[in-house]
């Protein structure tokens, strides 16, 4: 058997992936009844759902020709989850400055064209950018240096 | 108390020096964002979000919807000089506003747009002064089945009005609904789908998902296409259009101005709509119709109109119901709870001078939008020549920041990673992600609306049909499912939505 719109079919392994994850979870919730409902009423209705709406598009995808998906180029969105994650680990141990200037620099290698000066220079103006703006004249609770 | 008080009141609060200054700041680091290629509005608010925090709600909300129209406008600008639209609205502004930019009117065309989107702006403000109060009036005697059936509509037209596979819209509305319910349960204190984690025992973070869809996942995606763009060289000319410019586009802003206001209210794309619907009606009544797509003024001036009406009706829902039309005013009402206020009918009575003043600096923010940008053009047509190697590290990193002073909770930001690579799928998966977030900002409230409509009709699901209000929303519904599935209607839509 062939699949003969990529786009869809991978939709529907999505849908279903998600359906039977959430599914999964949801059967240590007590269901209820329609009258009483539980916690587990509403996720098990809209998984079994979801779940129908994957297999849908699944066999519909092995019958009806559609469209092939585009060239998936992970390495970019790789380096910037890493940049974000970065950034997130770096926040409360290592202060914002440190933080904004790793994510800054992690994140630029996501582009071919990133200049290592340029980079540089970039990351200082944000990390002075977002210390006048953020912390000191907004005054949001974010810790500026290391914490000791 | 009836409008003209209710106004008065609005303009007493938006009125104060504080909330000006609020207002101005919010229509210029709007625009300033907006005009950013590749930023569009829904970013722009999510990025900016956090500025809002420390103020009152008012003021915050003032704030947010400047930024919300800037940001709108904005990509107005990027749209002709640029031949790249910051946001799906203004795609169809790129059609003549670029040719308009190509033959040296670029002026004009930026002019006609700012003209047009003020009058839409004004036009739209009073109608939404108008209709919100007897709304919301009616919205007071919902019972929870009638919630519940007019969320199923909402959902449903989202998903009708969203571009590409309406199966797959739907399992995204379902999915969003799935994820919002992620957190403790209000009702039993059980917390679900937090996986072990104890950073959602809240939930997911709204701030978080949609930055993830909207503003990473973007740039990951924009880091595939060309990498440098031409902007348009040379002088912008004369801004200020013509006399006989101004009269040849009158019919065109009156026209996409009622459209866009009647549009802008349906949930999804309703600003995206009321651009795509001017511009076809100009161009089916234009006499002669070549002119289109070549630099024709009302090409630009319908459209313009006809998004920014839209983009001000599309508060009324949020205002009046509590629903999100578009992710944008779903941003909105993430605002609101973040200052502890509730979205709703109640919100016009409990917090009349909340509910007014916004609007009011509605107007306001409008008229800074002409003020501000016609002088200032030449200033954003710099911004446009930032090249993105520069943008996209800063867009990242304003995202970090943004989602982590929400619950200063580091959690959120790797939520915000993970979602980021889910959101990258779905754009090539061609999934939409506004019916996704719609599903997630209504996914507690649709459960809740469904157990007390439930629980007072006794496990008896006729309830939703029974009750007459609930009823006519669940046909509504229907009708709309039915007409998507047609396929003659079908086949006309596609190529509306190619054109």
């Amino acid at each position: 058997m062939n699949i003969r719109a990529p786009k869809d079919f991978w939709t529907g392994i999505m849908f279903i992936a998600f359906a039977a994850v959430a599914m999964l979870a949801a059967r240590g919730y007590s269901l209820g009844s329609a009258g009483r409902m539980g916690p587990g009423y509403f996720p098990m209705l809209l998984g079994a759902a979801l779940g129908l709406l994957g297999v849908i598009l699944v066999a519909r995808s092995l019958v009806i020709e559609g469209e092939t998906i585009g060239r998936l180029r992970l390495m970019p969105l790789i380096v910037i989850a890493l940049g974000v994650c970065l950034f997130g680990i770096a926040i409360e141990r290592l202060g914002l400055l440190v933080a904004l200037i790793a994510a800054t620099g992690v994140t630029a290698f996501a582009s071919r064209d990133s200049r290592p000066l340029e980079v540089a220079a970039l990351a200082l103006v944000l990390a002075g950018f977002a210390t006048a703006v953020f912390v000191y004249a907004l005054r949001l609770p974010l810790p500026l240096w290391p914490a000791l | 108390m009836d409008v003209l008080s209710n106004l008065a009141l609005g303009f007493g609060i938006a009125l104060t020096l504080e909330n000006i200054a609020y207002c101005f700041v919010g229509v210029l680091l709007g625009t300033l964002v907006g005009v950013l290629p590749g930023i569009g509005p829904v970013t722009t608010v999510a990025m900016l979000l956090p500025i809002s925090f420390t103020l009152p709600p008012v003021s915050a909300l003032i704030l947010l919807a400047g930024i919300y129209y800037g940001a709108q406008y904005g990509g107005s600008t990027t749209a002709i000089l640029v031949n790249i639209p910051g946001e799906a609205s203004s795609v169809v502004t790129t059609i003549d506003g670029h040719q308009m930019a190509l033959q040296g009117r670029a002026g004009p065309a930026l002019g006609i747009a700012a003209i047009g989107s003020f009058f839409a702006g004004c036009a739209a403000t009073l109608l939404i002064a108008l209709a919100a109060p007897p709304l919301a009036a009616v919205a007071l005697q919902f019972g929870p089945a009638e919630y519940f059936s007019l969320m199923v509509c909402g959902l449903i037209a989202a998903v009708v009005l969203a571009r590409g596979s309406v199966v797959k819209a739907v399992g995204m509305v379902i999915l969003g609904l799935l994820l919002g319910l992620a957190g403790t349960d209000v009702n039993s204190g059980i917390r679900r789908f937090d996986f072990g984690f104890q950073g959602l025992a809240d939930g997911i973070e709204f701030v978080a998902l949609s930055m993830a869809i909207y503003g990473i996942a973007e740039v990951a995606h924009n880091l595939e296409q060309k990498s440098e763009t031409a902007v348009v060289a040379g002088a912008i000319g004369r801004v200020w259009p013509t006399s006989a410019d101004i009269r040849h586009c009158l019919p065109a802003i009156l026209r996409g101005t009622a459209l866009g206001s009647l549009l802008g209210v349906l949930p999804g794309g309703g600003a995206l709509l009321a651009a795509f619907g001017a511009y076809s009606l100009e161009k089916r009544i234009a006499k002669p119709p070549r002119t289109f797509g070549h630099g024709d003024i009302r090409g630009v001036a319908a459209p313009e109109s006809a998004n920014n009406a839209g983009a001000q009706t599309s508060f009324i829902p949020m205002l009046t119901l509590g629903l999100p039309s578009n992710p944008t005013m779903a941003m909105m009402i993430g605002a609101m709870m973040i200052h502890g206020i509730a979205p709703g009918p109640r919100v016009m009575t409990d917090r009349p001078e909340l509910f007014w003043g916004v609007v009011a600096s509605m107007w306001i923010g409008n008229l800074m939008l002409v003020v501000l940008n016609l002088p200032l053009v030449g200033i954003w047509v710099r911004f446009l020549r930032i090249p993105y190697r520069l943008l996209f590290p800063s867009i990242v990193v304003f995202c970090c920041i943004g989602t982590y002073t929400i619950n200063s909770n580091v959690f959120d930001v790797f939520v915000m990673a993970f979602f980021a690579i889910f959101g990258y799928l779905c754009l090539k998966l061609d999934c939409e992600p506004a019916p996704l977030i719609l599903g997630f900002v209504l996914g507690p409230m649709m459960e809740e609306n469904l157990r007390r409509a439930l629980l007072i009709s006794r496990g008896d699901a006729s309830v939703f049909v029974s009750e007459p209000i609930s009823l006519a929303f669940l046909i509504v519904a229907a009708a709309l499912l039915v007409v998507v599935a047609a396929p003659a209607i079908r086949a006309a839509r596609e190529r509306a939505m190619r054109e």
